[in-house]
């Protein structure tokens, strides 16, 4: 890396080798990725690249066949879910899995009562953290409707404010602009960004190139399990090997 | 709100004053007792079947083991202030040895697991004849007087419902409601499931475990066909599906319509046996078909449709 002492980073996260076998398929093959504290990091690549299995990997959601991830210097590999949540590093669905019977508030609740530590003691203390995450994602008027009730926009940004609420220093979304519309994904990169500027640090998995190109400020291309480039969004976009996976050979 | 309290405490209030009001009313008694007991156990096992969601149908060995030990315990001189709580601990122990293991596997594992425990642990008190007495069962010479033995079944009762209160309302009942909503989301949002469901397990075990020393101190005689019988590990599933699944006073109002049919049918039937697990299979359909909320899903529909009236219509009532 050529960064200046004033550019240094703090890596905040890393996978080391990362693989994961489904027997004979190899969703993600041998995997380095390091996460800076503070940066927007896209993880972009066609269908079937291992993106979502990659962010499975390091929330723990699913072990690795071989290989490490680290927190802060602590390796976290092969922890479940919950104890990488409290830990500090969350992951939203990239399919809406609100808790269908509670409110909009008590879906977020959950996330305050249980995610990193301070956690806020008792039933008024936690809403009033779930309301905080709320607004940030422009849901306090929804927060007494069913979770049910929103509409996939409102449902994604309740994923993003559950989340939140765990307190995270490290958030992964999972494709949170699909299937919204040119207004809603503005709405929702504001959103991104602005959780950053509130020093959370975020990798994303996203389709969008265009949405990926305005807020990441580094980008891994992951193609057939494999990490084929990574590094500025500009330079990795207009890089050969990352056309001809996305358009085939003939367009490169 | 308000009004649900003043309910609560007339009827704790009525509870508490009939023996004194009617201190000869035996059957009565008998009735109300069994109406508390089942009232207990049927609000402890919604603490894991209902807000957790994690249907058992072997909660009546946790019911035995606590019957058993206490009867055990007083054969052997036992004090009563040690044997309560011992028929409290064993249950919760034994509890963990199933929920350990089967809270492990996602979806209908832990039911199926219930059952072939509940099964074994019967079969375990059926030929442990030096420990248990065998088919014959164990007979208590003396015991607390019956009225004592009421308002131990009517503490207890108050008690497990205010278990079930208390975790509706805090942080372990959001924990149990997002495991059962979706175990996945839960997990990822830093619950952790499988301790969740264990302490739920737990809890529930130990209610059912005083529930079975004061049943044994009340009927002076358990054998493994009636404290460990299937039909009375179904009994607990019955009760809260008939008052309302996962609710506070759903498992009660169970246990109150349940005790009362099958007392009834059995009068009425006296040459049909189990005429009442018939009718409770009929009951359990048509509340699965037409309102799987119970006897309180009812209610709150018939107060939607009051409301529901046009303004005039409503002005009259």
């Amino acid at each position: 890396m050529a960064e200046t002492a004033a550019e240094a980073t703090e890596t905040i996260l890393s996978g080391r080798a990362l693989t994961k076998r489904f027997g004979g398929l190899v969703a993600v093959n041998d995997v380095d990725v390091d996460v800076q504290r503070g940066e927007i990091l896209g993880l972009i690549g066609p269908n079937g690249a291992g993106k979502s299995t990659l962010f499975r990997l390091i929330a723990g959601i699913m072990p690795p066949t071989s290989g490490t991830v680290s927190f802060l210097g602590r390796g976290i590999t092969g922890r479940p879910a919950h104890d990488v949540c409290v830990a500090g590093v969350v992951a939203t669905h990239q399919i809406v899995r609100p808790f269908r019977e509670m409110s909009v508030l008590e879906n977020v609740m959950v996330g305050a009562f249980f995610g990193r530590r301070p956690r806020p003691h008792g039933v008024p203390a936690a809403r009033e953290a779930a309301l905080e995450a709320l607004a940030l994602c422009a849901l306090e008027t929804r927060a007494n409707s069913p979770a049910r009730a929103l509409n996939l926009s409102g449902q994604k940004r309740l994923e993003i404010a559950r989340a939140l609420a765990t307190r995270p220093q490290v958030l992964l979304l999972d494709e949170v602009l699909a299937g919204l519309n040119p207004t809603e994904t503005d709405r929702t990169l504001e959103l991104v960004r602005e959780i950053r500027d509130r020093g959370v640090t975020i990798v994303m998995v996203e389709h969008n190139l265009r949405a990926v190109r305005g807020l990441c400020s580094r980008i891994v291309v992951l193609v057939e399990g494999r990490k084929i480039v990574e590094g500025d969004p500009d330079a990795v976009l207009n890089d050969e090997r990352v056309v001809t996976a996305y358009l085939g050979a003939t367009h490169a | 709100m308000a009004s649900r309290a003043i309910a609560a405490a007339v009827v704790a209030a009525a509870a508490v004053a009939f023996p004194f009001a009617a201190p000869h009313a035996e059957y009565a008694i008998d009735v109300l007792f069994l109406i508390f007991l089942y009232g207990a156990m049927a609000t402890a096992w919604n603490y894991i079947g209902g807000f957790a969601g994690q249907v058992s149908f072997g909660h009546a060995a946790f019911l035995g083991i606590g019957a058993y030990t206490t009867m055990i315990m007083i054969q052997s001189n036992i004090s009563l202030w040690i044997a309560v709580p011992v028929s409290a601990l064993l249950p919760g122990l034994y509890s963990l040895l199933i929920g350990i293991p089967a809270f492990r596997l996602r979806g209908p594992y832990f039911s199926i697991a219930t059952i072939g425990i509940g099964e074994a642990t019967r079969l375990i008190a059926l030929n442990l004849n030096s420990l248990t007495g065998g088919a014959s069962g164990l007979t208590l010479a003396s015991a607390p007087p019956k009225v004592v033995l009421y308002f131990a079944a009517l503490a207890l009762c108050a008690a497990s419902i205010a278990i079930a209160a208390w975790i509706k309302s805090s942080r372990f009942g959001y924990a149990l409601a997002a495991v059962r909503q979706d175990p996945d989301a839960a997990e990822t949002l830093g619950v952790a499931t499988t301790v969740t469901k264990t302490q739920a397990l737990f809890l529930s075990a130990c209610v059912l475990g005083v529930a079975g020393s004061v049943y044994a101190l009340y009927y002076q005689f358990i054998s493994p066909d009636s404290v460990f019988g299937f039909s009375t590990a179904i009994s607990f599933v019955i009760m809260p599906i008939i008052g309302g699944i996962g609710t506070i006073s759903g498992p009660l109002i169970g246990a109150v319509v349940y005790t009362f049919v099958r007392e009834q049918l059995t009068a009425l039937l006296a040459n049909f046996s189990n005429a009442d697990l018939l009718a409770f299979g009929l009951l359990l359909i048509a509340i699965v078909v037409f309102e799987p909320r119970g006897i309180l899903g009812i209610v709150d529909m018939l107060r939607r449709r009051m409301r529901a009236k046009p303004p005039d219509a409503v002005a009259d009532g």
